[in-house]
């Protein structure tokens, strides 16, 4: 009732012009949101979708890459490691406004920490989160850095999984470090690397909290989704609109995903 | 700091129980040959670097701030506090509200978790035995509601329409009856043995009292791993109370944090304190239910931890 309902409806109400204040009528549209977003305003979603693009593309082969190099380096046993895992998951359960508070402060360009430090030891002045040019790279290594967690886990997990003889066997052929990571490790990962990225790509084609809290969508940095909260919910509070917005990216989630999970499992099923 | 931190997480893991893959037999053979902390630093220092410094620094440097009187920050920023201070926590807990944001939040986190654990084991059941056609279908369903677009604006009008926006009671019920983790039960019912069934109805057994008496106990570690992620995700969700509870009074504490960013531009001091207000209690949880975390995503969680993903993801981003 309030899972399924609210997506599926989300297409009606993309056919329609609501401001969301009760009273006011609900003016069924057709396709107006549609047309406006294929005339006027097609710079907009088009530059939205590509942003979402860019943010989904980098913060998932960057997160898996490095996840799974951090579950190769934490994955021993023991107390220690335990807790070093601990510390990296950390950052995972920590909430969008602290993470979000917490790096508007790390950089900011005139009191912040590593501003002071390109400042002072490279020449370098940026405006970190308020340049259009790097502000969407910043958010998408805060997002890798909070998702770093639970990607290694899983990995570690997989790599858990793996049989004791396959390494063995790999040794007993005089394998090296690289080729037993290239010809066992590697492909043996295939599940466990199937549900990273999976699982990361979704997240990211979704995201729109931090960037709420960082950047408000300015920028260069309006997600879809940013996109459709603040046409949805922000000043102008077009219901409608912002409905039409989701179904773009649903659409886009849909071809990204449904193709990633086919391209995943099929690689499962050849390694 | 991190030294602390280390020795007291080795002294409390014995309680908290070991991870499936932390071996204890190596683990007390450095404990026992008592090697000092300092020994323990050299060796390990590249991960401890590598860990602490990039993952936990963030949160020190912001602790540490905090401690600073806004006027010092003024002229040194970044160094580290001269006089140390308390008063940017005491003004942060006075001007956030953080008290009764917080007694909302763990309403709001706790109540909805425990409803729709409940809810999703009795309706789990049934299907979980077969005794509800059409469970394929259920799955696929389910499978692809995953995909189905971000519903937040109908979500946002049903609310209104029935009577559930800026309320506290309907913010629960919104978040009751989503079922997240029904699911993930389904699978996990699917393992228990049907004997049992059978001999709890033969010994006259109903279905109210089977279902509290032999399966939510023989699920145990499932929902406890469900539970700590359903509370983490419904404690951190910011985007649902921003969209639903209007009225300050309601807020929990994620959107009140939200607010006292915006607020206090510019006075980090402030803020840090606030942000460490915040985050203390996420973290002490995190310290207390680290193994259900951590362990929840290594096993057999990953579907349900999936299941709260997903949910949140539309939810929230």
């Amino acid at each position: 009732m309030f899972g399924l309902y609210p997506s599926v409806a989300t297409f009606f109400y993309s056919f329609t012009q609501y401001s969301g204040v009760p009273g006011t009528p609900l003016n069924v549209c057709g396709l107006c949101n549609y047309a406006a977003a294929t005339s006027s305003l097609l710079s907009n979603v088009a530059g939205a979708i590509w942003t979402t693009v860019k943010f989904a593309v980098g913060v998932t082969v960057v997160q898996t890459a490095l996840s799974l190099g951090l579950a190769l380096i934490f994955q021993r046993r023991g107390r220690s490691f335990t807790f070093y895992r601990a510390i990296i998951f950390l950052p995972g359960i920590l909430s969008v406004p602290i993470v979000g508070g917490m790096f508007s402060l790390l950089l900011d360009p005139v009191s912040g920490p590593v501003g002071e430090l390109f400042r002072n030891a490279f020449g370098i002045e940026s405006a970190f989160l308020g340049s259009g040019r790097i502000s969407l790279f910043l958010i998408m290594g805060i997002t890798i850095w909070m998702g770093c967690g639970y990607g290694m886990i899983i990995f570690i997990a997989g790599l858990r999984a793996i049989p004791r003889e396959s390494y063995e066997a790999a040794s007993v052929d005089g394998a090296g470090r690289f080729r037993t990571f290239r010809h066992i490790t590697w492909p043996l990962l295939a599940p466990a690397t199937t549900v990273c990225v999976f699982l990361t790509s979704m997240a990211a084609l979704g995201e729109f909290a931090l960037v709420l809290v960082l950047t408000e969508g300015n920028f260069g940095t309006k997600t879809l989704g940013v996109y459709m909260f603040t046409s949805a919910f922000g000043t102008s509070s077009q219901l409608g609109y912002g409905s039409m917005i989701a179904i773009v990216q649903f659409f886009l989630t849909l071809l990204i995903g449904g193709g990633l999970l086919l391209a995943l499992r099929r690689r499962e099923v050849t390694l | 700091m991190s030294n602390q931190l280390t020795k007291g997480l080795d002294r409390g893991q014995p309680g908290m129980g070991t991870p499936p893959w932390s071996d204890s037999g190596r683990a007390t053979k450095v404990v026992g040959t008592g090697r000092s902390i300092l020994q323990v630093l050299s060796r390990h220092g590249a991960y401890i670097l590598l860990s602490a410094g990039i993952f936990a620094l963030p949160l020190v440097y912001l602790a540490v701030q905090a401690f600073k009187p806004y006027t010092e920050f003024l002229r040194n920023p970044t160094g580290l506090p001269s006089g140390w201070t308390a008063t940017n926590f005491s003004d942060a807990w006075q001007q956030g509200e953080f008290a009764r944001q917080l007694v909302n939040s763990l309403v709001y986190a706790s109540m909805p978790t425990a409803i729709s654990i409940l809810l999703g084991v009795f309706l789990a059941f049934p299907i979980a035995r077969g005794y509800f056609k059409q469970t394929n279908l259920l799955y696929g369903l389910f499978v692809f509601s995953g995909f189905l677009p971000v519903g937040l604006i109908p979500l946002f009008i049903e609310a209104q329409a029935l009577g559930l926006y800026n309320s506290m009671m309907g913010y629960v019920v919104m978040n009751s009856l989503v079922g997240a983790g029904f699911f993930f039960f389904v699978g996990y019912i699917r393992t228990i043995p049907r004997e049992r069934d059978e001999a709890a109805a033969m010994d006259g057994c109903g279905y109210v009292r089977f279902i509290l008496t032999i399966i939510i106990p023989e699920m145990k570690p499932a929902l406890a791993a469900f539970g700590v992620f359903g509370f983490v995700a419904a404690w951190n969700n910011m985007i649902l109370p921003l969209v639903m509870l209007a009225d300050e009074d309601l807020w929990p504490v994620t959107r009140g944090l939200y607010s006292f960013l915006g607020e206090n531009v510019q006075n980090w001091p402030l803020i840090s304190a606030g942000i460490i207000i915040v985050a203390a209690p996420v973290v002490c949880v995190f310290v207390l239910a680290q193994r259900y975390l951590v362990e929840g995503v290594a096993g057999g969680a990953v579907a349900g931890g999936h299941a709260v993903a997903a949910q949140v993801s539309r939810n929230d981003g």
